[in-house]
């Protein structure tokens, strides 16, 4: 069905030929912006999971342009395209044209990447998801060094992973295996094949200690863009792990299972204390990122069906919250010229609005009952214990506590305590950017009362 | 036809290729240069058509017509090198431009 | 014995008594700066209507049939074995009663409390969704949506304790709670994970109807960890110390959540796993005697304050004690009866202290009142009822139902939390009446000019009125007669063979003598308060009296034990700490200080080979050619050597 690649490039396209716009018209952009990401979803919808493929190599090894979602990356793909969508339409950064066709190219990479079912071509894609965020670094960020360190990072992770497709491909004959049933690969390189596309995951998602690259991205790159990559383009590592690393080598995972679960459960406490103390607000969330996605890599490890399924219900869950966070934190962060918990203050009593979107993306990022967090990590950790690993159940428990004292703070800090003077205070959060939000909070509380189609899978 | 004996064509080659060498070396015209360079291509096209004509195959005449196409479009490029390099002087002197420093 | 399954069936009133205050909730947020004061009528409302669905529900309630008790309506289901209902019977009927009942007479209050607040439609509509998210709690048929509740309910609590979060004492109490309620909330989590594990189930019917055919140590487990649960809720020992802060809070949300409802929610939750309880001895000492422990520590600490709010609070977190005293040791009917009259009675003595605290312009320390017996002579009697009942005085409510509990306690075998209980009955009624005798009796020791007291309407008088009744005389009218009391026969079908299997033995000690004991020190208590508050001496020079004993307090009771101490240095401290070590220096130095490293002897290769590049150009194209003839000599060798 020729929707599938139309769909990908849609967002590209769109996004190059936002060029050639007036560069002055803010609105318009945001406009174009707005209607093609919600365009894309509608199309991610009507496509569902059908497939598109093309011949590209015959040696030395078969590939294909493949394309099509798997009921499992089709999640991801809507959750990319919805967290675009929110994105843009209350972008107010300076250069607003150029960014939000970098936000539009970095969806249709991304999109590429989730619904590739061949391996060469995720390679291409991953490596082609990383350059509209260089250059958001580079064009918005706050320091040029970040924008190198994302990219040589990231970068260095994409080189392991094409190394291990090249010997997947020259090994196994073909890359066009995502979502396919395939025997497992064994033998003398497996080992190393699974070393490169770990690396890779665990560079992207990150996991300590390979995550010094992401508190600068996230908390430098502006609010629009950061809430896309930590939404989702951090999810890319763990559809990787899922997809590739547990569907093609198996017995690799489950050998290195403990050291991955022990990098996991170090995350997970490094991220949350380290979140407790920062006062830069973004920071805490970049940190707790770096937590709570310590907790995937731990379900996913652990390999266990009932984790798994937590594990998309968590990545859905974190992607909204994650995303909601930083756009309700730009949006402080554009009214107030600040992001500092010990600059900023008392902003609820003339922001009720602002204050009630930080704090339900909050809750659900503590994992509040009732909220998608809560039933991901639920479900997360009962699998877990089912699968025997009971410390690492423990380690998480700590850092729920933890992740209620940071997240509380953040909240309590920005929005409660006495209005501080010196704050310039500008309007409530517009409808414009309430209606962005919105959808994100929605889908927190909708599947957090009724996560069924998620655990259907 | 009478053709020479094949050690003849390489051996002219072997002298223009060395001319060409030469005069990328000793010369400080850029634009000596890049005729030198042409006749080191042009030394290694003479080869090609030697061979493929003493061993039949014709393989060799396609390479040749590439190295032409290609020779051609290094020619434009470096002509167009040399007179931006060039343009604010009034002489050309390689040994002037030093922007390849390290 | 029942395993918490209800009749199946269609109970849309169940429903609509359960979703009716989340509307309440979301109108009143939504459309609060449009509603104004109608917010508090519609709150008011709402649950009221709630109270009547309730009171209609009695009957399905306390159906039976077959093996099913009370009434089940299934919701929906996550997935196989995560499937959610509503389950009303008797012990969450009697919950429901309290939440709705009570809860709407506290809203009711409210509306004349919070009169003139700067968020007042907020205020009614978070204490709206409280009582939707105690509902969840005490309705839910699993363990899930129990948790979900108790999440929600904390939730309520923190916005309400921080509910004037212009001061920062009111911000650090409501983080305080909330996290040591996550820190309870975990441990629920970690009861569904063994109990998953286990039945693959998350259902109380199927965890309840195995829990006899596990090991004695998960079963233990099982316990332990709800009662984590349990403790954080119900402010014992040592996750008590939000409490006290709680009463940052406005005076009403004090009588509903940290009184009257959420804090029982502990008590709950061990009555309602009784099943689990009943299969581990262990568990039943330990969670008898956490209960015992802050029974007598909350009212230790009570004797030592000074703000009327922490004096309640402590003795909330005391009375508290003793229905887990009671649930603990398996008496089950006593500890729950407990809770029903606790939530009277105290909710009585916080709206009370609310109509001195409002008539005193928030004033809350007790040596600036006094007199007030005068002043407020309807305040003076409702204090006055509700600290004869909280004391157990023979006839009142609390009397019938804390003797089920001390008593409870010997007959089921623990005669040292039988003396507890005992001793802090004494202590109680010293606390108590130090409070009535230093608030209400003398003279007036305040600022303020007494003759224009901002004297409260009808609104905030009738509620208080309403709940003199039952805190006077519910206990004796459906407690009276032991095993043959309606509060018996009502739970007899839930807690009968849980509670009758340690029956067996005759304790030595009759339940009348027992009485007559706890009745002894409750005369001891009152009489050193009278001496050393009310005799006509002490009155006199009150104020330097006051002063001296505030002086001469002893650290360890001003410092509350140290227990707040402790937990700073324990666990707080240490996290900062860390976080600062990891933040700071491994983060920034050691881990990121690697890649720079790299990235330094990346850089200086570089430059070493950098320096290669001349830049003269004639320079490069020779050593291409000498390059190329180093490859041509060697090729020539390496083929002449071949031959």
């Amino acid at each position: 069905m020729a929707l599938v690649p139309i769909t990908i490039l849609l967002p590209i396209l769109a996004g190059a030929l936002l060029f050639a716009l007036p560069r002055a018209d803010r609105t318009l952009s945001r406009t174009i912006g707005t209607l093609v990401a919600i365009a894309t979803i509608a199309m991610l919808v009507a496509a569902g999971t059908h497939e598109w493929s093309v011949h590209w190599l015959s040696r030395p090894f078969a590939a294909a342009f493949h394309f099509g979602a798997t009921p499992f990356s089709f999640w991801l793909a809507l959750l990319l395209a919805l967290c675009t969508a929110c994105a843009i339409p209350a972008t107010r950064v300076a250069r607003a044209r150029d960014f939000i066709a970098l936000v539009l190219m970095l969806e249709g990479t991304m999109l590429g990447l989730f619904l590739a079912r061949d391996l060469l071509v995720f390679a291409l894609f991953w490596d082609l998801m990383l350059i509209p965020v260089f250059f958001g670094l580079l064009g918005w960020g706050e320091h040029p060094v970040t924008a190198w360190r994302y990219f040589i990072y990231n970068f260095a992770g994409g080189l392991t992973l094409l190394l291990a497709t090249a010997a997947f491909g020259v090994i196994y004959g073909s890359t066009d295996v995502i979502g396919r049933s395939v025997t497992p690969l064994v033998g003398a390189w497996a080992p190393w094949i699974f070393a490169g596309f770990a690396v890779a995951f665990l560079v992207k998602t990150p996991v300590w200690p390979l995550h010094t690259w992401m508190p600068p991205t996230y908390s430098g790159l502006p609010a629009p863009m950061v809430a896309v990559v930590s939404a989702v383009q951090s999810k890319a590592g763990l559809y990787g792990l899922i997809a590739i690393t547990l569907a093609l080598l198996p017995d690799y995972l489950r050998a290195y299972a403990e050291p991955l679960i022990v990098l996991a459960a170090i995350s997970l406490i490094y991220g949350a204390v380290i979140a407790l103390v920062q006062n830069d607000a973004k920071r805490i969330v970049a940190y707790s990122s770096l937590s709570h996605l310590g907790l995937i890599v731990i379900a996913i490890a652990s390999r266990n069906p009932l984790a798994l399924k937590g594990a998309l219900v968590y990545i859905v869950a974190h992607g909204l919250f994650s995303a909601a966070l930083f756009l309700v934190l730009g949006y402080i962060e554009e009214r107030e010229d600040s992001r500092s918990l010990l600059r900023l203050g008392g902003l609820g009593w003339k922001n009720p609005r602002l204050a009630g979107a930080l704090c339900i993306a909050a809750l659900a990022a503590l994992g509040l009952p009732g909220l998608a967090g809560f039933v991901g990590e639920l479900v997360i950790l009962i699998g877990v214990y089912q699968a025997g690993y009971v410390w690492p159940v423990i380690v998480a428990l700590i850092a729920i506590v933890i992740a209620s004292a940071y997240m509380i703070r953040l909240y309590q800090d920005l929005m409660n305590g006495p209005e501080v003077a010196d704050v310039p205070v500008r309007a409530d959060l517009t409808w414009l950017e309430g209606l962005a939000v919105a959808p994100l909070l929605v889908a927190l509380i909708a599947l957090g009362v009724d996560p069924a189609p998620l655990l259907r899978l | 036809m009478m053709a020479a004996p094949l050690i003849n064509y390489v051996a002219l080659a072997a002298v223009m290729f060395f001319i060409g060498v030469a005069g990328v070396i000793v010369r400080r015209n850029p634009l000596v240069m890049l005729m030198s360079i042409e006749l080191m291509f042009n030394a290694a096209n003479l080869l090609f058509i030697a061979f493929a004509r003493a061993w039949l195959q014709n393989v060799g005449h396609i390479f040749a017509f590439l190295v032409i196409t290609v020779a051609a479009a290094e020619a434009a490029i470096g002509l167009a090198i040399i007179v931006t390099t060039f343009r604010p002087q009034r002489y050309v002197d390689v040994d002037e431009v030093r922007a390849l420093h390290g | 014995m029942h395993h918490a399954l209800g009749v199946a069936g269609s109970y849309p009133l169940l429903v609509a008594l359960w979703l009716l205050p989340l509307a309440g909730a979301v109108i009143a947020w939504a459309l609060g700066p449009q509603l104004r004061t109608l917010a508090g009528w519609l709150v008011a409302g709402v649950v009221g209507i709630s109270f009547f669905l309730a009171l209609l529900s009695w009957g399905a309630g306390t159906q039976q049939a077959g093996d099913a008790l009370g009434a089940h309506q299934v919701l929906g289901t996550w997935m196989p074995g995560f499937d959610f209902g509503l389950l009303l019977d008797p012990l969450s009927l009697i919950w429901t009663f309290i939440i709705t009942g009570v809860g709407f007479l506290i809203v009711l209050y409210s509306v004349g409390y919070m009169e003139g607040d700067r968020a007042y439609a907020r205020f009614f509509a978070y204490m709206s969704f409280f009582i939707f998210a105690m509902l969840t709690l005490v309705l839910s048929d699993n363990f899930i949506g129990l948790l979900v509740g108790w999440g929600l309910v904390g939730l309520a609590s923190y916005f309400l304790i921080g509910f004037w979060f212009e001061r920062p004492t009111a911000v650090a109490a409501a983080r305080k709670a909330f996290v040591i309620n996550v820190v309870g909330d975990v441990g629920i989590m970690f009861a569904i994970f063994l109990i998953v594990a286990n039945v693959h189930s998350i259902g109380f019917g199927d965890a309840f109807a195995a829990a006899g055919s596990w090991a004695a140590p998960l079963i233990f487990a099982i316990c332990v960890a709800l009662f984590i649960g349990a403790a954080a809720k119900s402010a014992q020992v040592p996750l008590h110390t939000w409490l006290p802060d709680a009463m940052e809070g406005p005076t009403p949300v004090s009588a509903l959540i940290h009184a009257a409802t959420m804090v029982t929610a502990g008590v709950y939750l061990v009555a309602r796993c009784a099943p689990l309880w009943s299969h581990s001895a262990q568990a039943q000492l330990l969670v008898g005697t956490v209960g015992g422990v802050t029974a007598l520590a909350g009212a230790i600490l009570g004797t030592a304050q000074w703000d009327i709010k922490r004096i309640l609070a402590y003795s909330t977190m005391s009375q508290i004690g003793y229905m887990i005293m009671g649930v603990g040791v398996g008496a089950y009917e006593g500890g729950v009866a407990h809770f029903f009259t606790h939530a009277f009675f105290k909710a009585q003595l916080f709206l009370t202290s609310g109509l001195v605290i409002h008539a005193l312009a928030n004033e809350q320390d007790v040596r600036q009142m006094g007199g007030l017996w005068k002043k407020m002579p309807f305040a003076f009697w409702a204090m006055l009822t509700g600290v004869l009942s909280i004391c157990g005085v023979p006839g009142f409510s609390g009397f019938f139902s804390k003797d089920q509990v001390i008593y409870g306690a010997l007959v089921h075998g623990h005669p040292w939390l039988y003396a507890v209980g005992i001793v802090t009955a004494g202590i109680t009624a010293y606390y108590m009446f130090r409070l009535l005798f230093v608030a209400f009796l003398g003279e007036y020791r305040g600022k303020l000019d007494t003759s224009h007291l901002h004297l409260p309407g009808w609104v905030m008088n009738l509620p208080v009125g309403i709940l003199v009744v039952p805190s006077v005389a519910i206990g004796g009218a459906l407690m009276f007669g032991g095993e043959s009391s309606p509060w018996a026969h009502f739970f007899a079908p839930l807690f009968g063979q849980v509670s009758a299997a340690a029956t067996a033995a005759a304790p030595p000690i009759s339940e009348g003598m027992t009485s007559a004991i706890v009745f002894a020190l409750v005369i001891v208590g009152f009489a050193v308060a009278w001496y050393r508050y009310a005799r006509p001496e002490v009155q006199q020079d009150a104020v330097a009296r006051l002063r001296g004993e505030a002086e001469h307090m002893p650290a360890i009771l001003t410092n509350r034990f140290y227990v707040d101490e402790i937990i700073e240095f324990l666990f707080v401290k240490p996290a900062r700490r860390l976080g600062l070590f990891f933040g700071r220096v491994l983060d920034p130095h050691v881990l990121d200080g690697a890649v720079r490293e790299l990235v330094y002897w990346a850089g200086w290769g570089g430059a070493v080979v950098r320096s290669f590049q001349t830049g003269f150009v004639r320079a490069y194209a020779l050593i291409l050619f000498f390059g190329a003839a180093c490859f041509i000599v060697y090729y020539a060798i390496a083929a002449g050597a071949a031959h």
